[in-house]
């Protein structure tokens, strides 16, 4: 359901399914909170300096009420008493960025990615270069090493030049 | 040198035999597969990945003392990898750094009968016709999974030598994951073969100096006890081991899954506190990667794989005692 919100928002559902999610948008106040909260992502993404307080304090309560499926190990009991200190604003701003990042991968991760507290690491995060030894590991009995070789190896050394520069953006989704 | 001509006359006549009657998908898959590790060729391949596009030399001869590939990157700092056959090296900033070595290899991999019909449970397998790529003409066979657990893979292989000159990983709405092909391509012929020389004598004689090369890897096969519950229906459980790991004190417990095209490995070992294994997930091109804290072990799961798989996996895995 959340799945053909996001897409009729994207303009790409087809039209008799656009109809039929049209009449329950009236119909069902769930699938009307999903469609306002989808448009609040959205807003924020296009215009930040413009948000509705009232529907953040709905948001607000969502955020609560989710559970932290992605948040660093051992700043956990730290980031749990920020949380609740944070503010609305700040809240809302990090639900646009993982929401935005998570969109770039798949747009089905977005409903439960979108939800979850500011401190998550985003699905499009690159894999660090200090877990290649994991891919390694992987790829020796992975049938993909078969079909293509040595091609394959292509992933455990990618260029990882950008995992300071994406360190900074995940500093810059952290409450301050 | 028997083997490897013996081997070179199956596939052989496997491509005649594709040419003489109309072959299905998985019959080129399979003749891929084949054809990587007994073709010689040189060429230069684009890997895209996410919103990056890398661009990379390979190289692969088979020698009467086995089969040897090298893979440069020709954009950003130089890396290298030298594989031959279960040895693989990478030369990366200077150092050379032993990445795997599997003496027990087959010299020749190719995708199992069993693999071939797990695939086909899992997949529907289609030819898409004739394309062009690199200048060469290519079948098209594309792999749809049945459910939004895997990626779709589209492969495009040479129709005269079966080699694969281009494969792509594609998600939902067939956006591209991650995609390689052959941009420039050169089928037998004279072939560099310099670097072969450079690369066993290295092997034979610099041992001291090597940068963390590793002692011999410490693989046994185990029954941990651990199990994963939710492993997307066709993924079938191909080896369970105790291995020593690169950078890791304690010995990692390894579990692969695989459904015939891609792969899912759990890996489980003692959590040390290292920060540097934040928990959640990442992603490179196809690949994802998710690590997560349960009691007082680390849990890793990786696989060619969306990321809700890898998650959906992490999830469910519990200890079930021995």
């Amino acid at each position: 359901m959340k799945q053909e919100i996001s897409t009729l928002m994207d303009g790409e559902l087809f039209e008799d399914e656009a109809d039929s999610l049209l009449g329950r948008l009236k119909n069902d106040s769930t699938v009307r909170k999903n469609w306002a909260v989808y448009h609040l992502i959205g807003d924020i993404l296009r215009q930040p300096e413009h948000i509705h307080c009232d529907l953040s304090a709905k948001v607000r309560e969502l955020l609560r009420d989710e559970p932290t499926v992605l948040a660093p190990r051992g700043r956990a009991v730290k980031q749990r008493m920020r949380t609740f200190a944070l503010s609305a604003a700040a809240s809302l701003s990090a639900v646009g960025v993982v929401a935005w990042m998570s969109l770039q991968i798949s747009p089905e991760v977005v409903p439960q990615l979108a939800m979850q507290q500011s401190a998550l690491r985003p699905v499009s995060m690159q894999i660090r270069t200090n877990s290649n030894d994991y891919l390694v590991a992987h790829q020796e009995y992975s049938p993909s090493a078969v079909v293509n070789g040595s091609a394959s190896y292509i992933r455990t050394v990618s260029y990882t030049r950008d995992d300071a520069a994406l360190q900074t953006n995940h500093g810059e989704i952290q409450p301050k | 040198m028997k083997v490897h001509v013996a081997l070179c006359g199956v596939l052989a006549a496997l491509v005649a035999h594709a040419h003489a009657e109309e072959r299905s998908a998985l019959d080129w898959l399979g003749i891929a597969a084949i054809a990587g590790h007994q073709t010689n060729y040189s060429g230069v391949f684009v890997y895209q990945y996410d919103d990056r596009v890398e661009t990379s030399n390979l190289i692969h001869v088979t020698e009467p003392s086995g089969e040897f590939e090298k893979l440069e990157s020709l954009d950003g700092p130089k890396r290298e990898i030298i594989r031959h056959d279960g040895q693989v090296w990478s030369y990366t900033h200077h150092q050379m750094v032993q990445m795997e070595s599997q003496q027990g290899r087959s010299r020749f991999p190719s995708l199992l009968p069993e693999q071939l019909s797990a695939l086909s449970a899992n997949y529907q397998a289609n030819l898409l016709g004739v394309e062009r790529v690199a200048g060469y003409n290519a079948h098209v066979i594309l792999f749809q999974p049945k459910d939004n657990l895997r990626y779709s893979h589209k492969m495009w292989v040479h129709t005269d030598s079966g080699l694969l000159l281009k494969a792509a990983v594609q998600g939902d709405k067939n956006q591209i994951a991650e995609q390689y092909s052959f941009t420039q391509l050169q089928i037998g012929g004279q072939i560099d073969r310099s670097w072969i020389k450079l690369s066993t004598a290295a092997d034979l004689h610099g041992k001291g100096s090597h940068h963390s090369l590793e002692a011999a890897k410490d693989i046994t096969p185990t029954n941990s006890g651990w199990v994963a519950d939710m492993v997307p229906t066709g993924f079938k459980k191909t080896m369970e081991i105790l291995r020593t790991m690169h950078g890791k004190h304690a010995p990692v417990t390894q579990m692969v899954f695989s459904d015939g095209l891609s792969a899912i490995s759990i890996f489980i070992e003692p959590n040390d506190g290292d920060e540097d294994d934040v928990e959640g997930l990442s992603s490179r091109g196809a690949v994802s990667l998710y690590h997560k804290v349960l009691d007082k072990n680390l849990i890793t799961v990786v696989g060619e794989v969306p990321p809700r798989t890898v998650m959906q996996v992490l999830e469910s895995v519990r200890y079930n005692g021995k």
